[in-house]
């Protein structure tokens, strides 16, 4: 837990009770963009000043598409913003590699806005719609808001303004049903994170899956690579995963509805549905504004092969202008091939596979392949990355293991207690309404998720996703 | 009737709540610490009283805090290695650094590293709150039960500060040992309080203190000092005589070693923070008034190496300053640890040099005297 957390915690509550007197729509626009920009600035005070300044700078590009949508406008909107992005983002990494000079060290000196990716791409989304000439009308004070709300503005979901500006413009009444549902989701949130960092840290110092990508080891064999790509795949999905069911659940105490960003990703049975299930504000933001239109320009079969790997190369260089992201993006780009290949073949030779089998065998390549990526995801150099990648491919390291046993039955545990959860959880549904709850066990539940996502890890790390 | 009824079941869900964080609590000690799940769960389970004062109770464990079967902290004692005891306080005994990386046993792998075999042993004597008095009484017992070749003293200062406020352990009446802790001790209350000390901005933290430090000096009526009173370093200058005197009767080569502080020289305006957290402990004596201390109880340590021409490893002048070294005023970092053993390590090699010539044969000692060329100074 950070000073920034406490502060959300103490200022959210607050908030939350001075917005039900509020009548005006208006007014209740004002304190909430009031509240969002109060929190975003306790990342830094520069940060608050260059949103203000990209916000502004979409608007009046917004009112300029709004009145005439042509290319030329849109270009510009979009240049604006990849320079932004560039400049705070992509630029510095570069630094170490120009010559000595005083450009090459006040570029060094610039530091990542915490959120600039998502809320840059929030207002490209902003753009595009108004190019397609969407009925979007949003005052100022509007954009401002959507630009800087708070439950998004740090780590999304992405959230486009179609969805947000009719609730900002309706009546305040969260219900008691909301208050429910978002203390459920902050509660389930918390229980995630928790478990992303216990994947993290691990049982024992040194022995958690950041502490032996960082010790930058190579020579590990093949059972090693799978346990560590499995076990950040499962990190990164409870890290990020769970800071999603916060932030939907904060935002859904105050009434607002949040799109959801993941669904069960890992049951996915091929690496198209996955794409689908995972971080799915950006997944449907990539599809929706870069696949889509690109893909319309040419028909030919390996045009739209290139789109998809371009894509998921853009999705990859979303994260992190580094080599290692490109690669990561090429990989699953090629995975979406790959996979379309299979499919086509499949129709072409009308071949009949039980789905008895189909289903279990794809869904195993499929999660074999995704956890496989992670390994580009994570890995703090090329080196480490290929070496892994050279132990897993081949078969004459399987016969021994390096890692420690407690890293295996770490692993081994969190991945099966998560299948067997949403196992049960599928069950659940199909043979019974869901299970009521009384209030005093829903407090005991709240109660242990607080420990664990707040006391237990009070070392915690950050949040994986804060420094894309 | 309803609404009373709801407010009663909400009231009913926030106990059940604090209920089970507490209980959570519990579990995660007994999980991760093997501690008990009732009765009280503090540092005091590592220690026992007898007539002298605390000493460590045998075999405890409290959070990552292990005694060994003789009640030092550190593993147990290795037959046929040449033992060096560091005699201290917390800053010794370790705090806030990692498990196993606390200043002796860093000292220890430096030490066999530089030999090239497991030839000496550190055992780590020092306990948070020990003072140069019942060090001394302690002398006889610790020489009894390990045997040491040297002893590294590393005094705690700041003990001279509540001379005036409360008399010395070795004045205190023996207590017994088994005397029983508080019926209930809350868990979860450390742990908010913990909680809050990481997240609670630095600014705020500040002030809270000043505000508990100024509470605390009107509700127990101390008087205010500038400096210490020139008596308490005479007292000091005394006890550290009287311990290199024992510790030499009961044939073990007392080294000294100046005390360190997180403080530069001159002091930074970011020091200002350690400074103001350091006197919430000891509200008595202003902030220039510890600096002052240091100063001259290093100087009496200085001084007392050149009349007992006995070795001196400076580390007040040798140790860098900052928090990448020290976790508060005066405790270290693992970092800093690291560092404080290598100095240590310097200035111990010419003295053990001879040691290992005899361990490792004609060959290695040429080098080992080399290396030991810049290490302890034996002032003459």
């Amino acid at each position: 837990m950070s000073s920034q957390a406490l502060l959300y915690v103490i200022v959210l509550p607050i908030v939350w009770l001075l917005l039900w007197p509020l009548k005006s729509v208006r007014s209740r626009q004002i304190l909430l963009l009031i509240t969002s920009y109060a929190l975003y600035a306790s990342w830094g005070l520069r940060f608050l000043g260059l949103l203000v300044c990209s916000s502004l700078v979409n608007y009046v590009m917004g009112v300029l598409l709004r009145r005439k949508p042509s290319v030329p406008r849109l270009w510009l909107g979009i240049a604006l913003n990849v320079a932004l992005l560039a400049t705070f983002k992509y630029l510095p990494p570069l630094a170490p590699l120009l010559p000595a000079s005083p450009f090459g060290s006040a570029l060094a000196k610039i530091v990542l806005p915490v959120g600039i990716s998502f809320w840059t791409f929030q207002a490209l989304s902003y753009l595009f719609d108004l190019y397609r000439e969407e009925e979007l009308d949003p005052s100022l004070l509007e954009f401002l808001l959507y630009m800087a709300f708070w439950p998004t503005v740090l780590s999304g979901p992405i959230c486009r303004l179609s969805s947000l500006l009719p609730q900002f413009r309706a009546p305040y009444q969260p219900t008691s049903q909301d208050v429910r549902d978002g203390l459920d989701r902050i509660c389930i949130g918390l229980f995630m994170t928790a478990l992303g960092q216990i994947l993290g840290a691990g049982l024992h110092t040194g022995q958690g899956i950041d502490g032996i990508f960082d010790s930058a080891r190579t020579g590990f064999t093949g059972p090693d690579v799978w346990c560590l790509a499995i076990g950040y795949g499962f990190e990164l999905f409870f890290n990020f995963a769970g800071y999603t069911h916060m932030v939907i659940g904060a935002a859904r105490l105050f009434g607002f509805r949040l799109d959801e960003n993941f669904d069960r990703p890992y049951l996915s049975t091929t690496p198209s549905e996955f794409w689908t299930r995972w971080h799915m504000s950006l997944s449907f933001w990539i599809r929706d504004y870069l696949f889509l239109p690109m893909v319309m320009l040419r028909r030919e079969v390996w045009w739209r092969s290139f789109v998809l790997v371009l894509s998921m190369v853009v999705f990859g260089l979303w994260h992190k202008g580094s080599i290692l992201f490109v690669l990561w993006g090429l990989y699953q780009g090629i995975l979406l091939v790959l996979h379309r290949q299979w499919q086509q073949l499949r129709v072409r030779n009308d071949w009949q596979i039980s789905q008895g089998i189909m289903g279990p065998l794809s869904w195993l390549v499929t999660f074999c392949a995704i956890c496989l990526g992670w390994v580009f995801f994570r890995s703090d150099s090329l080196v480490q990355a290929f070496s892994m990648l050279g132990a897993a491919l081949n078969p004459a390291t399987y016969a021994r293991y390096t890692l420690p046993g407690s890293v295996f039955l770490l692993v081994g545990t969190l991945s099966l207690g998560y299948f067997a959860t949403m196992g049960g959880q599928q069950l659940l549904r199909k043979y019974s309404d869901g299970i009521r709850v009384p209030l005093e066990a829903r407090f005991a539940l709240y109660a242990v998720a607080v420990y664990l996502g707040i006391f237990h890890a009070a070392q915690t790390q950050a949040f994986i996703y804060f420094q894309f | 009737m309803r609404s009373f009824a709801k407010i009663i079941r909400w009231c009913l869900g926030l106990v059940v709540f604090v209920l089970v964080l507490e209980i959570c609590a519990r579990i995660d000690d007994v999980v991760t610490y093997g501690a008990p799940f009732w009765g009280a769960y503090n540092d005091e389970i590592l220690l026992q009283r007898d007539n002298i004062g605390k000493w460590g109770r045998p075999g405890a464990r409290y959070a990552k805090w292990q005694l060994n079967s003789l009640g030092y902290r550190g593993p147990e004692l290795r037959a046929g290695s040449i033992r060096i005891l560091t005699m201290g306080a917390s800053e010794t005994f370790g705090l806030y650094e990692a498990p196993g990386e606390e200043y002796p046993r860093q000292l220890e792998r430096d030490l066999n590293a530089w030999a090239g075999k497991d030839l000496f042993q550190v055992v780590n004597v020092a306990f948070a709150g020990e003072t140069l008095p019942t060090s001394i009484l302690r002398v006889p017992q610790i020489v009894g039960e390990i045997h040491p070749s040297y002893a590294l003293i590393y005094p705690d200062l700041s003990s001279y500060i509540w001379m005036s406020i409360k008399p010395f352990a070795s004045a205190v009446p023996a207590q017994d040992a088994s005397r029983p802790g508080p019926t209930f001790e809350s868990r979860l209350s450390v742990r908010v309080e913990n909680l809050l000390k990481q997240v609670l901005p630095t600014a705020i933290q500040d002030e809270l203190f000043k505000i508990s430090m100024r509470r605390e000096i009107a509700s127990r009526h101390y008087v205010i000092l500038d400096h210490l009173p020139d008596d308490r370093f005479e007292h000091f200058r005394q006890d550290l005589q009287t311990l290199v005197g024992v510790l030499r009767e009961h044939q073990v080569e007392p080294i000294l070693v100046t005390h360190a502080t997180i403080f530069s020289k001159p002091l930074a305006e970011s020091d200002r923070v350690s400074l103001t957290h350091w006197r919430k402990i000891y509200p008595m004596l202003k902030e220039e008034g510890f600096l002052d201390m240091e100063r001259r109880m290093n100087d009496i340590i200085r001084q007392t190496a050149t009349e007992e021409h006995m070795p001196l490893i400076d580390a007040d002048e040798e140790m860098p300053h900052g928090p990448k070294y020290f976790a508060d005023f005066v405790h270290f970092t693992t970092y800093g640890a690291g560092v404080m053993a290598s100095i240590l390590a310097d200035g111990l090699e010419p003295l053990l040099a001879p040691q290992v010539q005899a361990a490792n044969g004609v060959t290695q000692a040429g080098s080992v005297a080399q290396t030991g060329q810049a290490g302890a100074s034996r002032p003459q």
